[in-house]
């Protein structure tokens, strides 16, 4: 039991989570930049123009990944809160709080590539009636109050089982939300004007290159997600005897 | 501990809320007084003629009575958490969530009950077509008690803290999209002719799946408030 275990206390130790995250982090940043050059270059420079969309279909291979990736947010934030509340593991409540920042930003990316895109393709900024904008508005929302009830309570560690808590609230309602918006749509109007699902109209380059993106944009995310955590715990083991001498290293 | 004794806490705190609500009237006026006014604010703002009033009518009730149930919700733990009532609810033997279930019920019976009350004459003043009462109201019996449980974890996570209007309205109004969504259509279902009850045993659904988790959740965050 101890021994299948082990791995897992292990991952709850900040100063082995920095050490091995030190070894493993150029290997991310490259594979980050190779995923985020071929990505956008493919999407930039050779993909073919749509016949009906021309060059603003090349806005949704960015977009895609970056919507792809921010739902992923509140599930993860949800996991790392179980952690937190469970095994009161200090490693977990670092990646969620700074995951929540991270995600509204990815929330908000995604509202903005898609108006931009949309202001072309469906000669609107906003559409209420596209489900996807609408959940992803009260996702955002949703990520703000994580962020404010986590900057309003002062005890660190509060603010963290509070934060838990929230995240996987929020976790269960976020998916009621996507499916009550959903039907409230399908029921107001049967289809978008033009699709926004990476489908028919779209041949397999357009696939490829979005897939390629989606892996250059999750590799981002875990890029930035590691050094937001490494930050943390510098911060908050900076008593600690290895920062200590990290930091006289360092000079 | 027995099934008597649990029972009589459950009864005990719900008595002693509503007790404590009917001798503030202000907590039944406020949110009742605040319902009125702003679904009254909708035809100045937006338009009074009645083709426009009615197609709007349900959605500004429903609107007016999540806001209503917003404003009375930031008095739900306060009192109990600045005299220590909370504390002692947090040592009792009687499980933690039942207590919260009978304070979330006779914060619904003083604060939601009157607006729902209220609101065929509003609608009526909306212009709203008459065959839609019955499930207008149908639908914010079941749907604002999950608005008002759902709110009640936010007020829970934030109960010891200074400023909280902003956080609670971030946290709730999120949440409560969903009761919206189903208790509009329902309406607007009925005023198109068809059956509300589709959407009447979703927001029934949401209500079963509240009751069950809701308490559970506000009673672990209350834990975590406290410390």
């Amino acid at each position: 039991m101890a021994g299948r275990w082990q791995w897992f206390h292990r991952l709850g130790s900040p100063k082995w989570f920095y050490e091995k995250t030190t070894r493993w982090l150029p290997w991310l940043w490259g594979a980050m930049a190779l995923f985020l050059t071929v990505g956008l270059l493919w999407a930039l420079l050779f993909l073919p123009e749509d016949y009906q969309q021309g060059h603003t279909s090349r806005i949704l291979v960015v977009h895609v990944a970056v919507a792809g990736t921010s739902l992923s947010f509140f599930p993860l934030m949800a996991v790392a809160g179980t952690v937190t509340l469970v095994w009161r593991m200090k490693l977990a409540d670092m990646v969620a709080k700074n995951a929540a920042p991270l995600g509204a930003w990815f929330s908000f990316l995604t509202l903005a590539t898609g108006s931009i895109w949309g202001s072309v393709s469906w000669g609107t900024w906003w559409e209420w009636t596209d489900s996807r904008l609408v959940s992803m508005l009260f996702q955002f929302f949703l990520l703000l109050g994580v962020i404010s009830l986590r900057a309003a309570i002062e005890n660190a560690e509060t603010a963290a089982r509070a934060c838990a808590l929230l995240s996987i609230v929020g976790c269960i309602n976020v998916v009621v939300i996507k499916y009550s918006v959903d039907w409230w749509n399908t029921l107001h109007q049967p289809s978008s004007p033009i699709s926004m699902e990476v489908g028919s109209p779209n041949g397999p380059e357009f696939w490829v290159a979005t897939v390629v993106m989606i892996v250059a944009v999750y590799l981002f995310l875990a890029v930035s997600l590691i050094l937001a955590t490494r930050n943390e715990i510098l911060q908050r083991e900076s008593r600690a005897q290895w920062v200590r001498e990290l930091a006289l290293e360092a000079g | 501990m027995s099934g008597t004794n649990i029972g009589t806490a459950f009864l005990a705190t719900l008595k002693r809320d509503l007790l404590i609500s009917l001798k503030r009237r202000n907590d039944i006026l406020n949110p009742f007084m605040f319902f009125i006014i702003v679904v009254s604010l909708f035809p100045i703002g937006v338009s009074p003629e009645s083709a426009m009033l009615r197609q709007i009518a349900a959605g500004v009730i429903w609107i007016a009575a999540l806001l209503a149930s917003m404003l009375s919700m930031d008095s739900l733990y306060r009192s109990d958490y600045e005299d220590g009532t909370l504390e002692q609810l947090l040592l009792s033997s009687a499980p933690l969530y039942l207590l919260v279930f009978a304070k979330n019920i006779a914060h619904w019976l003083v604060s939601g009950l009157p607006v729902i009350l209220v609101s065929p004459l509003l609608a009526y003043m909306l212009a709203l077509p008459s065959e839609g009462y019955m499930t207008l109201v149908a639908s914010l019996l079941l749907g604002t008690p999950v608005v008002g449980m759902l709110g009640s974890i936010a007020v829970a996570l934030t109960v010891g803290l200074g400023s909280r209007g902003l956080i609670l309205a971030v946290i709730t109004v999120p949440m409560s999209v969903p009761v919206l969504i189903f208790g509009t259509l329902a309406v607007q279902n009925t005023l198109a002719g068809g059956s509300p009850l589709g959407y009447l045993a979703l927001l029934g659904a949401m209500l079963a799946l509240t009751i069950s988790l809701a308490p559970v959740a506000t009673a672990a965050a209350l834990r975590i408030s406290m410390n």
